[in-house]
């Protein structure tokens, strides 16, 4: 699912300026070229969890960024135990 | 915590009181909030709705209007919810991460030494950003009628300067999407490259109009060919042919041209429907004036208007 910059822009309620904003600082990677990004159903949603973060927890800039790191880092642990478990019980062992 | 929530009530569910302030409320939801939140819960099923719960007390209670109202029983609790919002755990999923670009190993890497299975999972990890292919790219492409109907080769300019061969399969449709594989942006690590998307729009033609499979053409003939037959050139999509129009004929007259419409892609092709459209001399014609004076019609087109 391929979502151009305007319709993103749209969607996430948000303007350019802001948008390069949080490219700049890497809180969404598009994919794509610099002058046609490309962004996908999870960059918005990335997208509605830095506003979460901002506006109804009140994280401010350096904050968001250490979160986005660390969540990051969560999910590939999580990705990486879950292998884990599921090549262990795929062995018998437990 | 939240075990059986007395019918929603919104104090409760921030735990504050109800004479608590603006002020008191938002920094009770922050609290909340912050510890709720399903992307900072991602291994909590429960995590949604709990925070449903505590997001719809806070909208409620934030909004000084509807507080009101519900402090005086005029409205309850219910229909608060916020419109279903897609986290993004939801897309980070059994892939560890959303996208390429989200993911960050330093967390398990150094168990990764002693490790065969971590240490393999984190080489995959790493060749796959890689290989990852390089993104898709879009351009849309204005198509005239008959390429579209008969199928051509059009070149497109990009942007950057290059140029793009794109085949139109006969029979395309208005606002189909063409994949042309490896002709979108490069890799950025040693991928393939990504592709191009081109989106058809069809130029309207000036007398051909397209119905699924077949094309409808209103032909205008004169007099005499209608009333007296005759053969008639007829424009189709794949040349000009003679036609005859049969004697007696008049306007609204169908000719069905079978195999002359639009190509399929099985090979075969749609039809194309003449109907007839009988027209007068658009210039004065004193011969034809002097014979029509003079001519009694046999025959009353309005005979079944009569009121």
């Amino acid at each position: 699912m391929i979502i151009s910059k305007s319709e993103f822009l749209y969607r996430a309620q948000m303007d350019q300026e802001t948008l390069q904003v949080w490219i700049s600082e890497e809180w969404i990677a598009p994919q794509g070229l610099e002058t046609e990004p490309v962004f996908s159903e999870a960059d918005l949603a990335r997208a509605g969890l830095i506003r979460n973060l901002q506006q109804d927890l009140g994280v401010n800039t350096e904050g968001v960024g250490v979160i986005l790191n660390l969540l990051d880092q969560i999910h590939s642990l999580r990705w990486a135990l879950s292998s884990k478990l599921k090549a262990a019980g795929d062995d018998g062992n437990s | 915590m939240f075990g059986e929530v007395s019918l929603r009530d919104p104090y409760e569910i921030l735990g504050v009181a109800k004479t608590a302030t603006p002020d008191e409320i938002r920094t009770a939801y922050r609290k909340l909030a912050k510890k709720l939140h399903p992307d900072l819960n991602p291994g909590d099923t429960k995590a949604e709705d709990k925070f449903k719960d505590v997001t719809g007390a806070y909208d409620l209670l934030s909004d000084a209007e509807k507080r009101r109202r519900f402090d005086a029983g005029e409205i309850d609790a219910s229909g608060t919810e916020r419109p279903q919002q897609r986290y993004y755990k939801d897309y980070a999923g059994s892939a560890g991460a959303a996208g390429p670009r989200y993911q960050n190993t330093s967390g398990f890497a150094d168990f990764a030494q002693e490790d065969d299975f971590l240490a393999e999972l984190l080489r995959r990890r790493e060749q796959q950003a890689r290989r990852a292919p390089g993104a898709d790219r879009l351009y849309q492409l204005e198509v005239d009628f008959l390429d579209a109907v008969n199928g051509a080769t059009r070149r497109i300019t990009l942007p950057d300067g290059g140029s793009l061969d794109v085949t139109i399969p006969p029979g395309i449709q208005e606002g189909q999407t063409l994949r042309l594989r490896g002709k979108g942006a490069p890799s950025r690590g040693e991928g393939p490259a990504g592709d191009a998307l081109v989106e058809i729009s069809i130029k309207p033609h000036k007398f051909f109009v397209r119905e699924g499979d077949d094309i409808l053409l209103e032909l205008p003939v004169t007099v005499s060919e209608a009333v007296l037959g005759g053969k008639v050139k007829v424009p189709t999509p794949s040349g000009t042919v003679m036609v005859t129009v049969p004697k007696g004929s008049t306007t609204g007259s169908t000719l069905r041209l079978k195999g002359k419409g639009v190509a399929r892609r099985d090979g075969s092709r749609g039809d194309e429907l003449v109907k007839l459209k009988v027209m007068t001399p658009a210039e004065p014609d004193p011969e034809l004036e002097a014979f029509l004076s003079k001519w009694t019609p046999n025959y009353d087109p309005r005979r079944d208007m009569q009121s």
